[in-house]
């Protein structure tokens, strides 16, 4: 499903060349619920942004399903992010001026997934699901942040993508309802999703397929 | 560079392309309020200076004949520095096969020693000799003539006589003749001899000794020469005390020209708007460097000074950047209005004190425009700017505006976003909007106004039902100036008028006594000349708007109505008012019974002819035939002109001039261009700064937005969705703009039409909404807006999803 080959990923800073990758390969099969851990700044989220499209590598490839997502255009990505990635974030990133359910429909409008006339239903399925349909018509600066992160996996999940991307999802929430988040995406990759979460967190609420530790940009552990 | 110095540099230049923006918006501001001073200081210098270089008379004495006896017992007399004898006689100038223009010809005694009303020669032969004339360097062209020419000149009574154009001479002390359609030709007294007239002068023109600029002071001397010379036999008709030592048409300039300054200093304001709009989301966004120099010591006004700091070199940045264009600017404004009065300029050199206004209006505006910005910002206390967010950590929904705006909701989402995102930063927005606004008014106005003054000329043109009039050197019988009519294809009506001149009496003031006479109104003295008409006792070809009053009738014998420009020269005159008018030398009493409206008109009184005995004239005769035709057009105009030219000659009846109603609203015409470019021009600076205020605007936006762009293309939007919302929120912006411009349009562009007319022209607009504005504004504000988003779309598109979110 998602393939790196040797992935490395360089940046310039006043301090000289960084590499936040270096030569990182690796596969992850469709379903899997894979953890991405390791200390601040070992690559976790910089090895995020490449499976996601978010970010080009300084050198190697990315594959996911049969594309080489690398050679992408940035609107050919943008629209392969819109139908083929969900992405959470660690500040839930839903847009303030959005309510609930026009954050979760805004994605199905950029990627035309489903008629105009479905998506308020499909985004409201979404919401009930995370049990936030009575949230739908508020903004998001009136959710709580658990309220926020679930309405963002709802979004996540508006275009239906196979893979579901998740950058330090429970980052900004308290311990019980950073279960509930992690319980959720189990879920999700119990139901045939792909899910890829980068936390810091070794001890999760939920059985996950497999842990791939990082250090200073090189995978330093892959556990099954 | 101490390290202040060093973060007020840095600061500017990390965000340099939006400070650029900004430096040239007020720029902009500057090079405009620059243009208008800096003409307004050359053109009242030049104008002055070069107006008193001819000399000008501090009074002219219009009598029987003046001779070199008299002129030296005036001289002799102590109170006259210089004096000199001068005439001017009326005729015609031929400009083509049958076709003559009104020729004011002026016998100079001694080219080569001009003492008073000096003017200058500029091509060709200097002085004229006998048979020959010199043609007003602007009058060329009126007249159709090259030097070289021979000239067809023809006075009233006498037979065509030819003139050598020897050349042609600067004459500054009169309007321009393009815009008069009048020739100015200057002939020696031979000349005149030869033209069939009898060689002598009648005007005396003086400069007074002793203070000329005083105005007391010469009419002390006026009277004084007035006596001297009916004591020695020469009766005094009239006396033209012009003002002092300003050009005719000065006051009306430096008006047009403190007009333009105060448009020029409304763009400069404007342009403080998007430094409001910088500066609040440079505060905004150091929030926490705030604190932080908050925290390791800085007062708050040391604080405020690195931000005031940072105002001040943007202000002279804008000052350096828009001196040249607007000194340029300046210039072509100054050699534009030196040809439409006739004048040249010797110096561009600009007065220290320009310079100095300029730069403190530069550095002024955007400091108090920062201020407030400033003052709010470095007032956090370092826990709350330590505390802060950055500037993308405002809360949507909480005002009513953006609860309803959610409330309405909509299916198209990134529509959604793009409206709420719009009034997110409101006072920013509401900020853009003026200013954009302000542009589409002024825009507008000067459509509506242009309208406005098409609507009132011709509603004022309509009240005269003819089409031509011919003047004659006299009165003539009227049947006989009508059946010189007879027979002429497309003249369908003919009217006599008696045209002549009057001034208001002093109280006491008695016949035979002539009364002094000038430009400018005296205290107890008279109010200068104005002209009345003695109008058949049923005309049909005049049909005054009254105002005030009735209209005159049949049997009217001593009433008298007055047009709306003579009643605001004597803002008291009421209906029923008796008035003494002196007309010659006769003082009647009149009883005003109506007012007349009559804009951009000279002042005007209308009485009947049936008291024609009163002023001298015998009953059924008149120096002026008013024509109607059926078809007004040219090719009818210039038959009738011809045919009438030729019957008159025929008939003996010296006709001195004639014009048709085109012409003279060709003149009006013209002098309404100029506010309407002006308006233009205004509008078109004002929309720069306001496009540069909304590409301002959306730079910010964009910049406080960034990891909202990046969540965006994280969910699948592209490049091209993301810069098609910059621009749709520009777009609305620009649409909000206009419908600003639009609600307040109309009663602005009234407002703004009646002051610039009443200012110069003393009188009010038949207001007209000219609607094709909004649509041709509701374009224009839609392309500026697109033109202004399309630099921060494109900077928007290619935000990086990494990189924005690494923003948090």
């Amino acid at each position: 499903m998602i393939s790196l080959r040797r992935l490395t990923k360089a940046y310039e800073t006043p301090a000289g060349c960084f590499r936040a990758l270096q030569s990182v390969d690796l596969e992850i099969g469709a379903g899997d619920f894979v953890a991405i851990i390791g200390k601040s700044g070992s690559g976790k989220s910089t090895l995020l942004n490449m499976v996601g499209g978010i970010d080009r590598p300084s050198s190697g490839a990315v594959s996911v399903g049969n594309t080489a997502i690398s050679n992408l255009s940035e609107s050919a990505l943008a629209r392969w992010r819109g139908r083929t990635v969900g992405f959470v974030f660690q500040f839930f990133q839903l847009l303030p001026t959005l309510t609930a359910e026009e954050n979760v429909m805004l994605p199905m409008d950029f990627c035309g997934t489903l008629p105009t006339r479905a998506r308020p239903k499909r985004a409201q399925v979404l919401l009930d699901r995370f049990g936030v349909l009575a949230q739908a018509h508020k903004l998001p600066s009136a959710l709580s942040g658990g309220e926020q992160q679930r309405v963002a996996i709802a979004r996540a999940l508006a275009n239906d993508p196979p893979i579901i991307l998740a950058d330090e999802p429970t980052g900004n929430l308290d311990s019980y309802t950073s279960d509930t988040i992690f319980r959720l995406f189990g879920e999700l990759a119990a139901g045939g999703k792909t899910v890829v979460v980068v936390t810091h967190e070794r001890e999760l609420p939920v059985s996950i397929d497999r842990t791939v530790e990082l250090a200073d940009g090189v995978v330093m552990e892959s556990e099954e | 560079m101490t390290a202040i110095q060093h973060k007020i540099v840095s600061d500017l230049w990390e965000g340099r392309g939006r400070t650029l923006i900004v430096v040239l918006a007020v720029a902009v501001g500057i090079a405009g309020f620059t243009a208008v001073l800096s003409a307004y200081s050359i053109l009242t210098r030049e104008l002055n200076n070069g107006y008193l270089s001819t000399n000008p008379p501090s009074a002219t004495f219009y009598t029987n004949r003046v001779d070199d006896g008299i002129i030296d017992a005036v001289v002799a007399s102590g109170s006259v520095a210089s004096a000199e004898a001068r005439r001017v006689v009326r005729a015609r100038i031929k400009t083509g096969p049958m076709e003559w223009r009104p020729l004011s010809l002026f016998v100079i005694k001694d080219f080569t020693n001009i003492r008073v009303h000096k003017i200058q020669p500029e091509q060709g032969a200097w002085p004229p000799q006998s048979r020959e004339m010199l043609i007003e360097r602007n009058a060329l062209q009126v007249a159709h003539a090259k030097i070289g020419e021979t000239a067809t000149i023809k006075i009233a009574g006498q037979q065509e006589q030819n003139l050598r154009i020897a050349g042609s001479a600067h004459d500054l002390g009169l309007a321009q003749a393009r815009m008069e359609n009048i020739v100015y030709g200057y002939v020696m007294l031979d000349t005149l001899g030869r033209l069939g007239q009898e060689p002598y002068f009648d005007e005396l023109s003086v400069v007074v000794k002793g203070n000329r600029f005083d105005e007391k002071h010469i009419r002390a001397v006026a009277a004084q020469v007035k006596a001297l010379l009916e004591a020695r036999g020469y009766p005094v008709r009239r006396v033209d005390l012009p003002p002092p030592g300003k050009h005719p048409h000065a006051d009306i300039m430096g008006l047009l020209l403190l007009s333009m300054s105060a448009f020029g200093f409304a763009i400069l304001l404007l342009s403080g708007i998007v430094v409001i709009n910088l500066v609040t989301a440079l505060m905004a966004a150091q929030v926490r460097q705030i604190g932080m120099m908050r925290a390791i010591g800085a007062t708050r006004w040391q604080v405020a000074a690195i931000y005031f700091g940072e105002v001040s070199l943007l202000g002279v940045d804008a000052v350096l950047i828009a001196l040249p264009g607007g000194i340029a600017g300046g210039r072509a404004l100054c050699r534009y209005l030196a040809v439409l009065l006739n004048f040249d300029m010797t110096s561009f050199v600009l007065p220290t004190w320009v310079y100095l206004l300029v730069l403190a209006a530069g550095i002024m505006v955007p400091l108090a425009a920062a201020a407030l910005p400033i003052i709010k910002g470095t007032s956090i206390t370092v826990w709350q700017a330590m505390a802060d967010y950055g500037v993308g950590g405002e809360s949507f929904g909480t005002s009513r505006l953006e609860q309803v705006l959610v409330a309405l909701g909509g299916t198209f989402r990134p529509l959604l976003m793009v409206v709420r995102n719009t009034l997110r930063r409101r006072r920013r927005f509401v900020l853009t909007v003026v200013t954009l606004a302000a542009s589409g008014v002024v825009f507008i106005s000067a459509l509506n106004i242009r309208a406005s003054l098409i609507r009132t000329l011709d509603r004022s043109f309509a009240t005269k039902q003819y089409d031509l009039w011919v003047t004659f050197n006299g009165l003539y019988p009227i049947d006989e100036l009508q059946r010189a009519t007879r027979g002429i294809h497309g003249i369908i009506r003919t009217e006599g008028w008696i045209v002549t001149e009057a001034s208001f009496a002093a109280q006491g003031e008695e016949s035979e006594s002539p009364s002094l006479s000038g430009h400018a109104p005296s205290e107890g003295r008279s109010d200068g000349l104005f002209t009345v008409i003695a109008l058949p006792p049923r005309t049909n070809l005049l049909r005054m708007e009254i105002l005030a009053g009735r209209a005159l009738q049949a049997d009217d014998t001593n009433a008298i109505i007055v047009n709306s420009s003579l009643a605001a020269r004597r803002p008291t005159l009421m209906i029923g008012d008796t008035i003494n008018l002196r007309i010659g030398p006769a003082v009647l009493p009149w009883r005003v019974v109506g007012i007349a409206r009559e804009p951009f008109s000279t002042p005007t009184a209308y009485v009947s002819q049936r008291r024609s005995e009163d002023l001298g004239r015998r009953d059924g005769m008149a120096n002026s035939l008013r024509i109607a035709l059926d078809r007004p057009d040219a090719a009818t105009l210039k038959a009738a002109k011809i045919a009438l030219d030729r019957n008159f000659e025929h008939d003996q009846l010296p006709a001195v001039g004639s014009s048709t109603k085109a012409e003279t609203r060709y003149g009006f015409d013209q002098h309404m261009l100029m506010i309407y470019v002006f308006l233009l021009i205004t509008s078109a600076l004002i929309s720069v700064v306001g496009g540069l205020g909304l590409m301002t605007s959306t730079m910010l936006n964009v910049m406080e937005r960034r990891r909202e762009i990046g969540i965006l293309r994280a969910i699948g939007a592209t490049p091209l969705m993301i810069s098609l919302t910059v621009i749709a929120e520009s777009v609305v912006t620009g649409l909000v703009s206009w419908g600003a411009a639009a609600l307040v349009a109309w009663p602005v562009s009234k407002a703004v039409g009646n002051w610039l007319v009443s200012a110069m022209f003393q009188t009010s607009l038949d207001f007209h909404f000219e609607p094709i504005g909004l649509g041709v504004w509701l374009a224009v504000s839609a392309a500026i807006a697109i033109v202004a988003s399309v630099l921060p779309a494109v900077r928007a598109s290619r935000v990086t999803v990494r990189e924005a979110l690494a923003r948090t």
